[in-house]
């Protein structure tokens, strides 16, 4: 704030306005910046690994089942020992819960779950695969690709934690 | 900044002045203080090209910053440097931005050094005592080159894995020293994960800390000796020690300031209208993508690579080409030991015509290599614009412009003969 | 010659037997399977070998020389392996002094196999023996011969037989002079002449003849023959037998898939003719066949009226579009009524009653999937560009698959030979491309918001630039 008793000179102004806009540039720069650098929720990511959008108390009828891995949709099923696990309530074990490529080996329809019945099956053809992926019954030449699954978090309400080897 | 403007108020110095005061004292800065208020610019026709080296500088500095924010999420790895580069494109917030900024900046820069080292040739810069800065700048050249070539293998698209490979290979043919230097710069025989370590490494840690090195001796070097002025303006202005000069804080800085944020402009449409491309994932074992072709800078010797025979004289033609062009890069190097006398001066200022034209059409049918008129087209427009672009510079009826004249005649010639071909036929 | 060699053989004999028994002892402890590849040397008092062997008395001569068997064929054989013998199989005694010739031994005669229509028989006497084979293979089949004398192969043969019992029926009324008629058999194919006769791979082998791989070929030894095939019919009416099948079927999908892929469940010839029972299905059991796999097909097509027509028609089923042997991966240019299409075969001239109507159905399903192709390579155009411009598009990319996935659904409704279906499967296809589309188009608006962004962050640059420009003015100008 300035006490002088001379007008204020262009030079002045100038140079005032002229800082502002060198910050406001920069602030302008500097915003990206920090939003860049900010790390963000993990999304669907080139995914070697994720978590499935659900947990494992949401089986066997979760929603978003097959989801979005790595731009392949995963099923996720329970075993039939891990089915009357999870109804008696008592933890689950590795094995119990299981992810597939769920792209079905015959004409790469999406497959899906059927756990009323305990198999995964293929609607374009009746294309049927049991709980370990073989295909069983129907058109699919070859048994749907196996992920790993790791369960993690409380127990009854685990997350689960797909990965695959590149 | 030390101005008049800001008066002191009757209550004492400003906050700013304050402050200022306080680290002056304590970090020794009269130093710097004085090294600013000594280092003055000349004025004289010409004077605008000493802007270019303030650019590369800046430019530079922009690659530095980007890089160091693309580096927090890239991933050098050949299962992942694909993807977490899609992932700084799509997911990363202003990651696009970052992304497409570093790859347009590497492109500014090496134009900008390329301008800044036909200017200094130009205007003869190297001239004693700044021999070093002439040889500290033609490394910086080739350096920030290799900075481009090994940044090009980082996204592992198609595409910069198949020009890397064939770069390598083009490095490889050199004799007796090829195939250690092929193996030396991939990391093993072919292009694989330990290239794109090796690469890497190279572009992140050892260029930068070399060129720090290089650059700081460089800059020293123009600080010790100040800015060269060309014989004939210093003739013009009746001697060196005539001609007028402005101080380079604030006077030049600023106009350099004005520079650097019509580049930051740029780049940000750039980046905004011009999106880098992501590409398709590297596949080694399929077979190379049609129309690889390495980065715009070395496109020239890329494109007249290709048209030499196989053999030349019972040499290998590839050979002959990468010789030739080593020995030209070893002669600009050495070119204030050649710049001797008259003659020799009107020589190589004479030379330097026909080598843009060259290197300006090559690229040009480069980028197009289907299109040879296309490229002719381009290529003499390009070069009429350079052309056009010096006269100002030139003296008035002096041969130099009589020799722009009749070459920008011949351009003029060329794109019209060539344009009514392209419409005609 | 051959009576000096008796009598050297007779006078050997105890001294052989003697030895030959001392060597069962130690023989006895030794398991009866042996390795496939192990050529076990047989004992050389075995008395079938002394003569049949490679070394024995048969061997000599040029035409009792395909009497011969070799240690190879019989130690690889899975019978041999099993503990079986040469008297199991043909009867007999191996023991060499109770050597009795063969044409006196009532044991052997009862087995002999005098023509190819004896085999089935001799197989039989101990493969259609369940309580026997439980032994071996609890699990395996006994009907074999039974479905053989169904098949077309057993049954040319039992035509066979009849006519010749009847011809020896008419000479013996006659009076029998002369020669009685010869029973020749036909040439069809018999138990070994798929599965071999010494050196009977089991069918699980990979060298077996009948392993899913080469079950075809050995169809083909026969049924590719031009010369073999001449003169051959079947059906009512009848048709040319032909022997093109496995050409047309090496060719097809299911040829493909089998010996270019590897894939042992493709069907090759008897899972569609039948193993043993082969018969070429009828013109009402094609789809069934086809159906074993095929289910939802198959089931769609059962519900249809064409499935009537055609049988009403004796046209079949499947195999009037897809063709028999050589089924080639359908595509969408057989549905409708344009060149190429298999529906314009009945419904351009209404052939077999077909229906202009039936025309009709079939183009709007063409015209349906062409549109739904459409929306997805549009959609899938856009998501590119989007992603070529740098935006986040693994979301919509992945939907599209539900899209693809209705394409495929709707191909396989196309033979419930009803618009209403298809077109329901397409719609589903076609929400999702229209959703895709729309988060497509969001993508590339954010990309539009990119500029908005350049356009408002230049305006502070511009007015730096044009504060700085001022204010350089404002300088005073250097002197010096």
């Amino acid at each position: 704030m300035s006490e002088s008793f001379e007008p204020p000179s262009r030079r002045n102004w100038l140079l005032w306005s002229l800082n502002t806009g060198i910050a406001a540039t920069a602030a302008a720069v500097f915003y990206p910046v920090v939003r860049f650098l900010w790390p963000r929720p993990a999304t669907v990511s080139g995914a070697q690994e994720m978590a499935a959008p659900f947990r494992v108390n949401q089986l066997p009828n979760a929603e978003g089942n097959p989801f979005n891995f790595g731009g392949k949709p995963c099923l996720v099923v329970l075993s039939a020992d891990g089915a009357k696990r999870l109804a008696r309530g008592e933890p689950l074990r590795t094995d119990d819960v299981r992810a597939f490529n769920a792209i079905c080996s015959h004409v790469d329809c999406t497959v899906q779950y059927r756990p009323e019945k305990g198999d995964i099956f293929c609607n374009c053809h009746d294309g049927v695969y049991d709980l370990n992926g073989r295909n069983v019954s129907g058109p699919p030449p070859r048994p749907l690709e196996a992920y790993k699954v790791t369960l993690r978090g409380e127990p009854g309400q685990e997350e689960i934690i797909v990965s695959r080897s590149t | 900044m030390s101005h008049a403007a800001h008066e002191d108020t009757p209550q004492g110095p400003r906050l700013p002045q304050r402050a200022w005061a306080f680290l002056f004292e304590r970090l020794g800065l009269e130093v710097a203080q004085s090294l600013a208020a000594k280092k003055t610019v000349p004025i004289h026709r010409c004077a605008p090209f000493y802007f270019l080296g303030g650019m590369a500088l800046f430019l530079f500095g922009v690659q530095i910053v980007t890089g160091i924010l693309l580096s927090l999420y890239y991933k050098p790895s050949p299962d992942q440097a694909f993807e977490s580069v899609r992932a700084i494109m799509t997911e990363v917030e202003y990651g696009w931005l970052i992304r497409s900024v570093h790859s347009w900046s590497a492109n500014l820069l090496v134009g900008a050094l390329f301008l800044h080292l036909l200017t200094t040739y130009m205007m003869r810069a190297y001239r004693p005592p700044r021999e070093f800065t002439w040889f500290t700048g033609i490394a910086l050249l080739a350096l920030f080159m290799a900075f481009g070539f090994s940044g090009y293998l980082l996204p592992w698209n198609q595409l910069a894995f198949f020009a890397s490979a064939v770069g390598t290979k083009i490095a490889g043919s050199v004799p007796v020293v090829g195939e250690k230097l092929l193996l030396l710069a991939r990391g093993g025989e072919n292009v694989t994960g330990d290239t794109l370590a090796r690469f890497y490494a190279l572009h992140v840690v050892v260029f930068p800390l070399v060129t720090f090195a290089l650059l700081g001796v460089h800059l020293f070097l123009v600080q010790q000796h100040g800015m060269s002025i060309p014989d004939r303006e210093a003739r013009r202005h009746g001697g060196e020690e005539k001609v007028r000069s402005m101080p380079f804080v604030p006077h030049f800085l600023l106009r350099d300031m004005v520079g650097w944020y019509l580049a930051l402009g740029l780049l940000a449409a750039l980046a905004a209208l011009f999106p880098w491309e992501l590409g398709e994932k590297a596949e080694p074992f399929g077979s190379a993508p049609e129309g690889i072709k390495p980065e715009w800078y070395f496109l020239f010797m890329f494109q007249a690579l290709k048209q030499l025979p196989p053999h030349v004289l019972g040499i290998e033609g590839e050979v002959v080409g990468v010789l030739f062009f080593a020995a030209v890069g070893l002669a600009v190097l050495a070119i204030p030991f050649l710049d001797v006398g008259e003659r020799s001066r009107r020589v190589l200022n004479y030379c330097a015509v026909p080598w843009v034209a060259f290197i300006i059409v090559m690229t040009a049918w480069g980028w197009f290599p289907d299109h040879l008129r296309l490229s002719v087209l381009l290529g003499t427009g390009l070069s009429l614009g350079m052309l056009v672009l010096t006269f100002p510079f030139l003296d008035r009826g002096g041969p130099a412009r009589r020799l722009v004249n009749v070459l920008g005649a011949v351009a003029v010639f060329i794109f019209i003969a060539v344009t009514a071909w392209e419409l005609l036929v | 010659m051959r009576s000096l060699l008796r009598i050297i053989l007779a006078a050997m004999l105890p001294l052989a037997t003697i030895s030959w028994a001392r060597a069962q002892q130690e023989e006895e402890t030794k398991p009866a399977a042996q390795g496939a590849n192990e050529v076990e040397p047989l004992p050389e008092e075995y008395s079938c070998m002394f003569c049949h062997g490679r070394e024995g008395t048969l061997a000599e001569s040029d035409d009792t020389k395909h009497l011969v068997v070799t240690e190879e064929d019989l130690t690889r054989d899975i019978h041999w392996q099993k503990g079986l013998r040469c008297h199991d199989c043909h009867g007999g005694n191996p023991v060499l002094d109770a050597y009795v010739d063969h044409r006196d031994d009532p044991d052997f005669l009862g087995r002999v196999i005098a023509s190819p229509a004896d085999i089935a028989k001799s197989c039989g006497h101990c493969h259609s023996d369940l309580v026997f084979m439980r032994r071996f293979a609890p699990s395996s089949r006994t009907d074999q011969e039974a479905e053989y004398r169904t098949s077309g192969h057993g049954q040319r043969l039992e035509t066979a037989r009849e006519e010749h019992a009847k011809a020896l029926e008419q000479f013996k009324e006659k009076g029998g002079e002369g020669e009685p008629p010869v029973f020749e058999a036909p040439h069809v194919a018999t138990c070994v002449s798929c599965h071999g006769r010494h050196g009977i791979l089991a069918v699980d082998d990979q060298n077996s003849p009948v392993y899913p791989t080469h079950v075809a070929e050995t169809c083909a030894t026969c049924h590719a023959d031009k010369d073999l095939m001449a003169g051959l019919a079947f059906g009512d009416p009848p048709r040319p037998l032909g022997h093109d099948q496995y050409a047309r079927w090496r060719e097809s999908v299911h040829g493909k898939a089998m010996l270019d892929k590897g894939d042992l469940s493709a069907p090759t010839c008897n899972d569609c003719h039948g193993n043993h029972g082969a018969m070429p299905p009828g013109v009402d059991s094609v789809a069934n066949a086809c159906g074993t796999c095929h289910g939802k097909v198959a089931k769609l097509f059962a519900e249809t009226a064409m499935k009537h027509k055609f049988e009403e028609q004796g046209l079949p089923g499947c195999a009037q579009c897809h063709g028999n042997h050589q089924t080639l991966t359908p595509t969408d240019e057989m549905l409708g009524m344009e060149k190429g299409g298999v529906c314009a075969e009945c419904h351009k001239n209404k052939q077999y009653g077909a229906t202009l109507a039936g025309a009709e159905t079939a183009r709007a399903m063409r015209s349906g999937l062409e549109r739904l192709k459409r929306e997805i390579s549009e959609a899938e155009d856009k998501v590119e560009e989007a992603e070529r411009l740098g935006m986040e598009v693994r979301g919509p990319r992945f939907d599209l698959r539900q899209a693809v996935d209705a394409l495929t659904n709707a191909r396989s409704m196309i033979h419930s030979f009803a618009a209403a279906p298809v077109e329901e499967a397409l719609n589903e296809g076609l929400r999702v491309t229209a959703e895709v589309n729309e988060r497509a188009a969001s993508a590339l608006a954010e990309h539009t918001s990119r500029r908005v962004w350049l356009a408002a962050s230049l305006v502070p640059i511009g007015i730096v630039i044009v504060l700085l420009l001022l204010y350089i003015r404002t300088l005073p100008i250097p002197t010096k």
